[in-house]
């Protein structure tokens, strides 16, 4: 890559990006090391093209994976890949039963779960919090 | 179908401070949204498929064995049990139950199993009597010490990575949706996982497509019949642990003065007393605790109350002045000389905040609980606070041996619980830790040595904040620098380093470039000079491209200069601020209604 030069303006800015150092927190040289934080000191593998990029470090407890896009994290252990915003297709979740440990199940425990609220996107202040 | 204040379950009724079934009442523990917690009505859907899935094997049972139930099994004794389990549940002449007899949890894993039984299948109870249930079948049903400590985070509620190494196949099909931590915490004959199995697959239909079938069949099943074939074979019912510890379980002693000695995030070390006086039942017990925060010298009364499951499980609530202020729920194991027993503290929307805990049984001899500040530099005088419990009186520095290059030159104040002393430590006396020996007793490692902070560490190095405030709570995030020597062979990350404790960093976020120009950084949530993150308001924001949450991932940066130094040392942890959850499965929360 260091060899081809952007023929457009989003290459550009790319490459403007990753060169300025916005990708990173800056000046840390060894300490990234120390504190787990991969080293990579020209930059080359920091900036992760959505959720293509290299695996993430990260997947916290109890979220989950199996499903794409995950709840808490994308497969890249970021948020860059969720549905977003998480109003858009919360009712499908809850429908379909797909996420029953993080959105109440049509099926069983919840089946008027959106009684309140004809659109989560419009309506998402009136969701009620479900304890099974 | 009504909900919210006014209607609700067939739970109900008082329940005082109580652990497990408290009221169902509206109850907003400071940070989370004060509206709209909601408990469902029970629901009667036997005629469901789902229903069906899951009640099938026993009502199979009941018709075609009626007094065939599997062999083994523990027989339920309590007659409360019996009655208010029996309308479904099939009791043969041993006393055993469908079901009931062939399991065992943790209290939370049973107080989940009776609020399922209120939600979807109709059966009426009182809080007093379900936690009656909780107790008994946790006493007799229950998992021993050795087989819940490798569990303990999900009681605890900590935020870790775990990694279940043992089989891929189970992990995957169970971490599809939750915690590890419910899956190892309890104990099943192979029929009863079998079960589970069923239950999962009725409840949640499309759990097939999502993880149990999930690669297709081989010759061995399943993925879940490989599960189950290994969740049988690891956590059955019948295990030399529970054999051992209910023969010898009973109800603790515990009563008189503890030494606490802890970490609260965000503040600190803390050490303190404990003092536990008999309580309601006869595994009750009350408790009126004080700590002081080492750094700051905050000090902290604490009262409450737990009962003791198992033999060994605290489960208790205490709070900060009469009321309900400051509520902290409290987890501990109770080691089997009942001489230890550790755990966490903990309260927030997503039980982010609180201290973990060590308790020391203070038996009349001296106790010395640690040391503040616990790290000292070579060729400097730095004052410094011991915390314990019965202190000799007129300790003098004569009685104090820290070993060498450490001297007590002064001791300012003394008194049974902490003594003020000052210590030199002589240039060029060798890094590392150092034992304390006290009038008789010791301290491993009490204090520590060093010529300079050579880095700091951000920690967590993975941390997770859930957008709230405006429906939802907010999901917090403690972030700590703690400073560390290379030790003497002067590289970092190697055997010898010398970890020197918490710091007071300068905190400031950086943009983590996953997706560019996304600006995350202006939208996630502030952090502030202590090290929390408060994540921004829960709901589309329609200043961002696509109305995104105010989701995203940043850098969390510590600064730090060492005192006399002038290079600054930096640090930085990963911080995923995400969706909230719509749901949630912790069977102990109060809820409104």
């Amino acid at each position: 890559m260091k060899h081809l030069e952007p023929i457009n303006r989003k290459a550009g800015r790319i490459e403007a990006h990753t060169e300025g150092g916005g990708h990173r927190a800056g000046g840390y040289g060894e300490a990234d090391a120390t504190v787990g934080v991969p080293t990579d000191p020209e930059g080359e593998h920091d900036v992760v093209a959505l959720q293509s990029g290299e695996a993430g470090a990260h997947i916290p407890l109890g979220c989950s994976l199996v499903f794409f896009p995950g709840w808490e994290v994308d497969s890249t252990g970021g948020t860059a890949g969720l549905c977003q915003p998480v109003e858009r297709d919360l009712f499908d979740c809850h429908l379909a039963c797909f996420w029953p440990a993080h959105v109440p199940d049509q099926l069983n425990y919840s089946p008027d779960w959106t009684a309140k609220c004809a659109a989560a996107q419009n309506d998402w202040r009136n969701i009620d919090l479900i304890f099974p | 179908m009504s909900r919210g204040r006014g209607s609700g379950p067939s739970l109900v009724g008082a329940s005082g401070r109580s652990y497990f079934f408290p009221d169902i009442r509206l109850a907003d523990v400071g940070r989370q949204s004060p509206r709209r917690h909601v408990l469902p009505e029970p629901i009667m859907r036997l005629a469901t498929i789902a229903a069906l899935a899951l009640f099938a094997p026993s009502l199979a049972h009941a018709q075609e064995e009626p007094a065939g139930l599997p062999e083994g099994g523990i027989p339920v004794e309590s007659q409360l049990v019996r009655e208010r389990c029996a309308g479904c549940h099939l009791t043969d002449g041993t006393g055993r139950m469908s079901r009931i007899s062939y399991m065992r949890k943790t209290p939370e894993g049973w107080q989940t199993t009776i609020r399922r039984m209120v939600m979807l299948n109709g059966v009426e109870l009182e809080p007093a009597t379900a936690r009656d249930m909780v107790r008994y079948l946790s006493n007799n049903h229950g998992i021993a010490p050795e087989e819940v400590r490798p569990g303990l985070f999900e009681v605890e509620r900590r935020l870790i990575d775990y990694d279940y190494t043992a089989d891929d196949d189970t992990e995957a099909t169970c971490i599809a949706c939750h915690s590890m931590g419910r899956v190892i915490t309890q104990r099943r004959t192979g029929e009863e996982w079998e079960l589970l199995m069923a239950t999962h697959r009725g409840l949640y239909p499309l759990s097939d497509f999502q993880a149990l079938t999930r690669g297709g069949r081989s010759e061995d099943g399943y993925a879940m019949d490989r599960a189950v074939d290994h969740l049988s074979e690891v956590f059955p019912l019948e295990t030399p642990e529970w054999s051992a510890w209910s023969a010898t379980m009973r109800t603790p002693r515990l009563s008189g003065r503890w030494a606490l000695a802890g970490h609260l995030p965000g503040e600190g070390p803390i050490y303190g007393r404990v003092d536990i006086a008999p309580g309601a039942g006869p595994d009750g017990v009350e408790t009126r605790t004080t700590y002081t925060v080492a750094r700051s010298g905050r000090e902290v009364t604490r009262t409450g109350s737990a009962i003791i499951y198992t033999g060994f499980q605290w489960r208790g609530r205490s709070f900060e002045g009469p009321g309900e202020e400051g509520e902290l729920r409290e987890v501990m194991l109770i080691e089997r000389d009942w001489q230890e027993m550790s755990g966490r503290w903990f309260t927030g929307a997503y039980d982010e905040f609180g201290p973990d805990v060590a308790l020391s049984r203070v038996t009349g001899g001296p106790l010395v609980s640690g040391i503040h500040p616990k790290a000292v530099k070579a060729g400097e005088s730095t004052v410094v606070t011991l915390y314990g419990a019965a202190l000799p009186d007129g300790l003098s520095a004569a009685d104090l041996d820290f070993g060498p290059g450490v001297a007590v030159s002064a001791i300012t104040s003394s008194s049974g619980e902490r003594a003020t002393l000052r210590l030199d430590v002589a240039a060029g006396a060798p890094e590392g830790s150092r034992d304390l020996f006290l009038a008789g007793l010791s301290l491993r490692g009490a204090l520590t040595v060093f010529d300079e902070v050579d880095r700091i560490e951000v920690t967590p190095q993975a941390g997770m904040a859930r957008i709230g405030g405006a429906a939802f709570p907010k999901g917090y995030q403690q972030f700590e620098a703690t400073a560390y020597s290379d030790g003497p062979d002067g590289e970092a990350n190697t055997a010898d380093d010398l970890g020197l404790g918490v710091v007071a960093a300068e905190w400031s976020t950086e943009e983590y470039a996953a997706t560019l120009d996304d600006s995350d950084i202006s939208f996630v949530g502030t952090l502030d000079q202590n090290g929390r993150f408060t994540p921004a308001l829960d709901g589309p924001n329609p200043e961002r491209v696509g109305s995104r949450n105010n989701v995203g991932d940043v850098w969390v940066v510590a600064r730090y200069t060492p005192p006399g130094s002038t290079e600054s040392l930096q640090a930085r942890a990963h911080l995923v601020v995400t969706v909230p959850l719509y749901l949630r499965w912790e069977p102990w929360r109060v809820t409104g209604g």
